[in-house]
């Protein structure tokens, strides 16, 4: 009587697994150098993090401020100068930061931005203001002494979205329990 | 509808249009270029925001659909 030959090699191999996905490359980015790069000028750790929508947004908002503050009036438009060149420089940091902990592009948090239509709506309203300042149907030295005014309007925003962002919560925490 | 582009290329691209059609017109001596520039710059703004605005929307559109 024949007992069967089992070869040991071919009985310890494992069953076969599915293929595995191909290898997507994830270019890493060094967080400091696009701090550096922003800090040279507004925008370009943008560019360097592969936003290049927002490198143009930062680039625009620090040259129509100066613009503004020399065509103007210099109150308000002097506080917007350090306030997008210091954000911008935070952004670019935060978002080489972001693009490494996530492993992805840079696309997800430039779409987050897509997403809301107040981008668009803003740049909307900015450009009607300096056009119909230009074409001198609107006289922005006169309207700049409502500066504070602009304060209350971005005051209510943030408090509206601190609402909101609380009621999804609460919604959230409800649905859940 | 439902049509998605990049919003900053296309305002690059109609301003790059713009100023070539403005420096030619300035070259026959019809406008004086920078008097022009000067004075509708913000229209570019203006247009960047109606492109982001379409794209959120027709982004919003898709979503639905899907």
């Amino acid at each position: 009587m024949t007992t069967p030959v089992i070869d040991p090699q071919s009985a310890a191999v494992p069953p076969a697994l599915p293929p595995a996905p191909p290898a997507v490359h994830v270019q890493l980015k060094s967080p400091g150098l696009a701090f550096l790069l922003s800090l040279l000028f507004p925008g370009m750790g943008q560019i360097y993090n592969g936003q290049p929508a927002k490198a143009l947004g930062f680039f625009f908002a620090f040259v129509s401020a100066i613009y503004a503050v020399v065509e103007i009036n210099p109150m308000p438009f002097a506080l917007f100068i350090p306030f997008v060149y210091l954000y911008n420089i935070v952004d670019a940091w935060r978002t080489g930061v972001v693009i490494n902990n996530r492993g992805t592009s840079a696309a997800l948090p430039e779409e987050d931005v897509a997403e809301s239509p107040a981008w668009g709506a803003g740049l909307i309203i900015l450009g009607t203001v300096f056009l119909l300042h230009n074409l001198g149907w609107l006289d922005l030295s006169r309207l700049s002494r409502l500066w504070p005014a602009l304060l209350i309007v971005v005051g209510a925003a943030v408090l509206y979205r601190s609402m909101r962002k609380g009621n999804r919560i609460e919604k959230g925490d409800g649905s859940s329990l | 509808m439902g049509l998605r582009f990049s919003p900053e290329r296309l305002v690059v691209g109609l301003g790059l249009v713009a100023l070539g059609v403005l420096g030619t017109l300035a070259r026959s001596g019809a406008v004086d270029l920078l008097t022009v520039v000067h004075t509708w710059w913000p229209a570019s703004l203006v247009v960047w925001g109606l492109a982001e605005l379409y794209n959120t929307f027709a982004a919003r559109a898709g979503g639905r659909r899907d």
